[in-house]
């Protein structure tokens, strides 16, 4: 369990993080959601152990790892850690890389370290490339590289594995794979992966719990589910769900848009921090779009972008410019025509087996 | 298949202990700064006082004297003609060269380069010593022409001082003519401008900075220089202020001390005047380094201009650098100078005389071997903590550390050997340690000298080297030594290497610090050659520079070789 009181970190007069308190589980796989710059690799290094909090405290089972005047180092914490850029030794071979673990982490079971190449290639085995132990890191593709990295931090089983956008230097398709292949190495080792992302989608698909970050603070801690359908901040609503932010006042449960005072709409799932900020955030996949005679707000089409599975529409409402995803199967409109907007009702709860 | 190994066994829990190394820190940082203070600056402080002090008290009795003397406003102007003459050739050459190596289509621009490289690290009194053959009365030139230019003069001392020199200027601003992008010169011509016009209102201006830096250095390399005006000047009566200090510390006057330390604040004062032109210069020119070095070349000249521009390139490279060394080598197997080159007259005598017959050319080949090594060992470890240090945590700090270690470099070897018989004379007012008249002052003052360079060549191996591969170990474990011995150092390795082995050949030549600081029985190689050439023994001081010569272009090419191996076997490039 890794515990987070009120951390700060300041590099000078400039403020990464501002008293972030954190608690992640054993074996709960969590993802630090945020643009660049939002403070989410501070606190992954602070996590390491790569530097000392400005203020405040970091605890890992229960004992206290990291402080203004205390810091126990990497090399002695209970971690594996995944690097954006691989971080692999161009002089060590695939073997040399998990082996290096092996012999030096204090958390090393002495059994691996008494046979230590079973150990290798059952590792190498779980990443997939039980068949490349003797190849240098230039010999590898970007994909394999990933594996090594990867293989190297879990390697000695760590109790946390921290993971600092291990998927950003792949391409499209690999990431994909990636996905399945680390939530694969989550089951099976059972780790605390604090996984930093500013990828939503990565968040969203992986992670128990995802933390959204902003100008160092937190946004929003929750499920991956209540992070996208119910958002409690405008930026949390905007950078994950991409809503449009719709401004107008709350009233007994309904909704009246500023711009179209004679509208208004259901609850669709608002939280009670952006109503009393007089937001409704709708994600663009939550309008219906009708043509000129249907009901709701009037708009024109300004953009329209066919996607294979929906088509993006930017339609512009009053000086203001709203996303819209629509169906392939609905009417099709194009740039110029004038069209009504309406939000759909509450969704229906998913159900869970 | 999920074996029982990887579902989750009970972990090992180590008790964890908290580091005391924030303290610690503090504690090391504070010896660290103790330690730069008393081995950098403090010298420089003695110097300047003794300046001031006559018999005790603060006086300005000795700028009196000195400074009414016409002899020392003679020397300040030699010193300002001959150094401004050498800058301005040694510009002109290298900004001509860096121009062609940066954008003409031409050949053999590796070899080209590599011959540009050696008066860098050929000490350039041997370099003088190769040209007073190539142009003496046995050389080539007194034979087929049957006159040579007088290498004993102020013009000769200009150009020696340009040609070893010009290398700095090249190196400075090869890069920035590459780095300057191509497309504001197409912008330029699609505009209407002729291709001077272009090189006049577009090239040059961009490329100012790094012209301006690169001369500067220049400029301070020659006012530095001592071993061309000792081995050219002295015999022609021309002095300059760093070889007149000298003379004032061999002649033991009655106040040679003071006056020379006069003198030298005189010399410091304008190097540190150019010191802080040029950094004022290369802040302003950061700019630039941000873009990327365009190594295509962007002239491409018809087949019969662009040979006629190598030919002029290769003679110009051949003449200067190659042709008076093996002239040199070549006159060091005459019996005795002034007999004609012929077959008769050749034989190993003087390499006989100077290896085995006298025992002072042994003894200075064992003094310069034994404290190149050990400055080598002490700056390669200290100068890499250094360089960890600043690579780890760049700040206000580190940069200071920096900053101060490099003055004992900037400064006139002359002035820094002075600095050390001050300041090591008696450390603490009243106690002696022997160490002025012994060989330890001149490990010292190499050490001191040569220091900022083993820390800049850590520090380039260093940044090379992306900060994750260091907390990827850290990560895995690794503690202080596995990390370094695993990690760091295979990786950085080649650059220690480069930095070190540049101390390595700067100590084992040097001649301005030792020409002050060495004593009977302490003498180094540069000494040596220097009492044989002063003594008028030519075909000693030949013979054993030829043999230098060797020893070093040896050295360079096993580095070079080796570097190559290395990345190719342990760094697996390609």
């Amino acid at each position: 369990m890794i515990q987070l009181h009120d951390v700060s970190k300041q590099y000078g007069s400039f403020t990464a993080l501002h008293s972030v308190n954190l608690t992640m589980k054993h074996g709960e796989f969590t993802a630090i959601l945020g643009p660049s710059g939002c403070g989410k690799t501070t606190l992954l290094k602070l996590l390491a152990g790569f530097m000392e909090p400005t203020s405040g405290e970091i605890q890992m089972d229960g004992s206290l790892v990291a402080s203004k005047h205390q810091l126990i180092p990497p090399e002695k914490r209970n971690i594996g850690m995944v690097f954006q850029s691989f971080a692999l030794w161009p002089h060590m071979t695939v073997y040399d890389h998990i082996v290096f673990p092996l012999r030096h982490h204090r958390h090393t079971q002495d059994e691996w370290k008494k046979d230590m190449v079973a150990r290798v290639q059952h590792v190498l085995k779980m990443v997939g490339l039980d068949q490349l132990f003797d190849r240098y890191p230039s010999e590898l593709s970007g994909g394999q590289k990933q594996r090594v990295a990867l293989a190297r931090a879990i390697a000695p089983l760590p109790d946390i594995l921290l993971m600092d956008e291990p998927l950003s230097a792949l391409d499209v398709e690999l990431r994909m794979d990636m996905r399945t292949e680390i939530q694969r190495i989550h089951r099976e080792t059972k780790a605390c992966i604090v996984y930093v992302t500013h990828d939503q989608g990565e968040a969203l698909a992986m992670a128990d719990k995802i933390v959204v970050m902003n100008k160092g603070k937190i946004e929003q801690i929750g499920s991956p589910e209540d992070i996208y359908t119910k958002p409690e901040t405008a930026f949390v609503a905007s950078f994950v769900g991409k809503c449009n932010m719709v401004k107008g006042k709350w009233e007994e449960g309904r909704f009246t848009p500023r711009a179209f005072p004679w509208e208004t709409w259901p609850d669709i799932g608002v939280a009670e921090s952006l109503k009393q900020e007089g937001f409704c955030p709708v994600r663009p996949e939550q309008w219906a779009m009708a043509d000129e005679s249907g009901e709701g707000l009037k708009g024109t089409v300004l953009s329209v972008q066919y996607q294979g599975k929906e088509v993006h529409y930017v339609i512009e409402v009053e000086e203001e410019k709203w996303t819209v995803h629509q169906s392939i199967f609905s009417r099709r409109y194009q740039a110029g025509d004038t069209v009504s907007l309406a939000v759909k009702a509450a969704e229906q709860q998913p159900v869970f087996v | 298949m999920i074996s029982e190994q990887s579902v989750a066994p009970e972990r090992k829990r180590g008790k964890l202990f908290f580091s005391p190394f924030l303290h610690l820190k503090k504690l090391y940082a504070f010896i660290g700064l103790l330690l730069v203070l008393l081995f950098f600056v403090v010298p420089v402080f003695r110097l300047g006082l003794l300046s001031v002090l006559a018999e005790g008290s603060f006086s300005l009795a000795h700028y009196r004297e000195v400074l009414q003397e016409a002899a020392t406003w003679t020397t300040v102007k030699n010193t300002i003609y001959i150094t401004i003459g050498s800058t301005v050739l040694a510009i002109v050459l290298g900004v001509t060269i860096a121009w062609v190596m940066a954008y003409v289509h031409i050949r053999g621009k590796r070899w080209i380069q590599l011959f540009i490289f050696l008066p860098f690290i050929i000490p350039s009194y041997i370099t003088t010593l190769a040209w007073i053959q190539f142009l003496g009365k046995s050389g080539p030139i007194q034979s087929v022409v049957g006159w040579a230019p007088n290498l004993y003069s102020m013009g000769g001392i200009i150009f020696l001082l340009g040609l070893s020199h010009y290398p700095l200027v090249y190196l400075f601003t090869v890069d920035v003519f590459r780095k300057i992008p191509r497309e504001l010169e197409e912008a330029a011509k699609t505009a209407g401008a002729g291709r001077k016009h272009i090189l006049l209102k577009i090239v040059l201006p961009l490329a100012l900075p790094g012209i301006a830096g690169g001369g500067l250095l220049a400029f301070l390399t020659n006012l530095d220089n001592f071993g061309i005006p000792a081995f050219l000047g002295i015999p022609a009566n021309i002095r300059v202020l760093s070889t007149y200090i000298y003379e004032q510390i061999v002649g033991f006057g009655p106040s040679a001390f003071a006056r020379a330390a006069v003198l030298s604040v005189l010399l410091g004062v304008i190097a540190l005047f150019g010191t802080f032109l040029q950094w004022l210069l290369l802040k302003k020119s950061r700019v630039t380094e941000t873009v990327t070095r365009d190594m295509e070349p962007r002239l491409f000249l018809p087949e019969k201009k662009r040979r006629l521009l190598e030919a002029v390139i290769w003679l110009f490279l051949l003449v200067t650098s190659l042709v008076p060394f093996l002239t040199m080598g070549a006159l060091s197997l005459i019996k005795a100078y002034g007999l004609p080159f012929e077959i008769e007259n050749l034989s190993f005598k003087n390499y006989q005389y100077v290896f085995l017959t006298d025992d002072k050319t042994g003894s200075a080949l064992w003094n310069s071997l034994m404290l190149a090594v050990m400055t080598t060992v002490i700056c390669l470890i200290a100068g890499t903590v250094m360089a960890y240090i600043r690579y780890r945590k760049p700040g206000f700090f580190s940069k200071m550390m920096e900053v101060l270690v490099t003055i004992p470099y900037a400064l006139p070897g002359t002035v820094l050997a002075l600095c050390m018989i001050f300041a090591w004379m008696q450390p603490v007012p009243g106690w002696n340690p022997g160490l002025y008249g012994t060989v330890w002052i001149l490990l010292i003052a190499y050490v001191t000298r040569f220091f900022v360079l083993q820390v800049r060549g850590s520090y380039t191996a260093l940044l090379q080297v992306d900060p994750s591969m260091e907390e990827a170990a850290r990560t895995s474990g690794a503690h202080g030594w596995v990390k370094w011995r695993s990690i760091l150092l295979p990786l950085i390795f080649p650059g220690l290497i480069g930095g070190a082995l540049l101390v390595f050949l700067m100590v084992l030549t040097e001649l301005t610090v030792s020409s002050l600081l060495w004593s009977s029985g302490a003498e180094t190689i540069g000494v040596v050659i220097f009492s044989y050439e002063q003594a008028g023994y030519t075909t000693y001081s030949t013979a054993f520079a030829s043999v230098l010569v060797l020893a070093i272009l040896t050295g360079g090419l096993l580095f070079t070789a080796f570097s190559r191996r290395w990345e190719r076997k342990v760094m697996k490039k390609k």
